[in-house]
């Protein structure tokens, strides 16, 4: 690996956007890319464009094409993906592939996701699958992890709960981020229960938003002053054996080994994390899937200040899913940007000094008690 | 709804089950299993039951994988119930005995407060929510096997 560079990064706000379309919000952040990138759109020799929920909730298929040409791409190889949370991440992966294998020299990847539309209720991971049928939703599965976790290692709701605190502290500082509010312990604590233990602050909000990534090879980046290399560029599916423990996922531990081994770093290199904080328990699940603590011990981690702005190993600095948001289709690529924009030394109030190295880390889907889709993205200065 | 009522439903046959060949239900209304498959070539078993072996890809057998087990993890939902199901509803893993599968399943909605990782549980089969179609159906849920104190419901 480390044949691709991100060239250029950009993102509009998550939120709400009840007025804005997919295909807006998409070519808002793809134009950002490219001026960031300071690459015209006759340069793009591929462009992949994610959205999870899009044909489902929109009723759009195909969006990419309409997204590409909204910045003048057309005629190129253009990919939909949809991979859950992960479908932005995957289309980087895709991308990098293709910059590795000499297909390419400069690719434009697209997250964008429409979620705020009336009706929407809990995604799922498919209405056909028994358990979608006998009443799984996406947020009890992270309750029952968080549940056998506090069985097995005796970690408190108030540990727990101090994710949601200082996500949500971090986004203050990022002025992309959906919730812009700082929240106290006994507001997440206190805030309606979802699905035992965790109550909603512990859980991400359904946002909309779009992010972008443009993609070069490495000769191309020697051009470049603000190109960030790509390390390692790693997805992976779930092993859906039984029985699957609840308090690790096997998936995550396989996966970031396999990150770990491709970027030639590990842990004790990283300055900087963002991984897939869907809920409370999740951010402490992949603190020692990481490597960053050991197993039972990631409920600390947060508690001590370790993974806030100015701790050992910062972990999403940007607010991560449970701060900035999570519009599905855009998440992966929003945890690219803020690794890249950190990586520069460009971010401002929440920036962790001296930024070398970091990862932006994602999961998503379940089955079968496992996770769908695994992605890591190890990045260097 | 009372447990008998439930029973009554259960053996009545006259409603559909949420998905077809998941549940094993004796006509003289015995303890229902639910039924999963087991490859015989393999011996590996499964929930619910593949067309193919995952190992092997050939056929996979019917088979019943259990009725009874302990509660692995388990929460109470406590926001909209999807597929009319009650609010609140409980779910779970339950490491069945009879074949080592962990399996995920509805709890018994008149007992959500009385599960804890590592008691005991039966299945039982009952009307609880609707299907696709938004018609009344069965649907298998796992229940205390030494009833609690019926006030804790």
């Amino acid at each position: 690996m480390g044949a691709a560079c991100v060239a250029g990064v950009g993102m509009i706000p998550f939120g709400k956007h009840v007025e804005r379309t997919l295909v807006d919000m998409g070519s808002v952040a793809a134009y950002l890319a490219l001026e960031d990138a300071g690459i015209g759109p006759g340069r793009v020799g591929l462009g992949v464009f994610a959205s999870a929920a899009a044909p489902r909730l929109l009723g759009e298929m195909t969006s990419g094409q309409n997204v590409f040409w909204e910045v003048g791409i057309h005629r190129i190889p253009i990919l939909n993906v949809e991979n859950a949370c992960t479908s932005g991440s995957t289309a980087f992966v895709l991308a990098c592939n293709a910059i590795a294998a000499g297909q390419v020299d400069v690719a434009l990847v697209v997250g964008a996701e429409k979620l705020c539309v009336p009706g929407v209720g809990l995604l799922n991971s498919g209405e056909t699958e028994l358990d979608t049928r006998l009443g799984m939703v996406t947020p009890a599965g992270f309750a029952m992890r968080a549940a056998r976790y506090i069985h097995n290692y005796g970690a408190s709701a108030a540990q727990l709960a101090s994710v949601a605190v200082k996500n949500r502290g971090h986004a203050v500082l990022n002025p992309y981020a959906h919730f812009r509010k700082a929240v106290t312990l006994e507001e997440v604590l206190s805030s309606p229960v979802v699905a035992d233990p965790l109550t909603r602050m512990q859980c991400c909000p359904m946002s909309d938003g779009a992010a972008a990534v443009v993609l070069c090879s490495r000769e191309e980046a020697r051009r470049m002053r603000r190109a960030v290399c790509v390390k390692a560029a790693i997805l992976c599916t779930g092993s859906y054996e039984n029985p699957a423990d609840l308090d690790r996922w096997e998936t995550d531990y396989r996966g970031c080994a396999q990150g770990y081994e491709a970027a030639g770093i590990g842990p004790e290199d990283l300055d900087v994390v963002e991984c897939h904080d869907a809920f409370t328990i999740a951010e402490i699940l992949h603190y020692e899937a990481l490597g960053l603590c050991g197993p039972g011990e990631g409920a600390n981690l947060a508690v001590r200040g370790e993974t806030r702005l100015g701790g050992r190993i910062p972990v999403n600095v940007s607010g991560g899913l449970i701060g900035r948001g999570h519009p599905p289709g855009a998440t992966g690529l929003a945890q690219v940007h803020e690794i890249v924009t950190q990586l520069r030394g460009e971010a401002g109030g929440r920036q962790v000094r001296n930024a070398k190295a970091g990862l932006a880390h994602c999961m998503g889907g379940d089955k079968d008690g496992d996770t769908k889709s695994f992605t890591m993205i190890v990045m260097a200065r | 709804m009372t447990r008998e009522k439930e029973r009554e439903n259960a053996g009545a046959g006259t409603l559909p089950i949420v998905m077809p060949g998941i549940l094993d239900i004796p006509a003289d209304g015995g303890q229902p299993s639910l039924l999963g498959g087991v490859c015989p070539s393999c011996g590996v078993r499964y929930f619910p039951r593949p067309s193919r072996c995952r190992g092997c890809l050939g056929p996979v057998e019917e088979s019943p994988v259990g009725a009874k087990g302990v509660v692995y993890s388990f929460t109470v939902i406590r926001i909209r119930a999807p597929l009319g199901l009650p609010e609140p509803y409980a779910i779970g893993y339950v490491d069945l005995e009879e074949s080592a599968l962990r399996v995920f399943c509805l709890l018994d909605p008149q007992a959500v407060e009385m599960f804890r990782i590592g008691i005991p549980v039966r299945l039982a089969v009952g009307a609880l929510g609707r299907d696709a179609r938004g018609a009344p159906c069965l649907r298998p849920y796992f229940t205390p096997s030494v009833p609690g104190p019926r006030g804790a419901a």
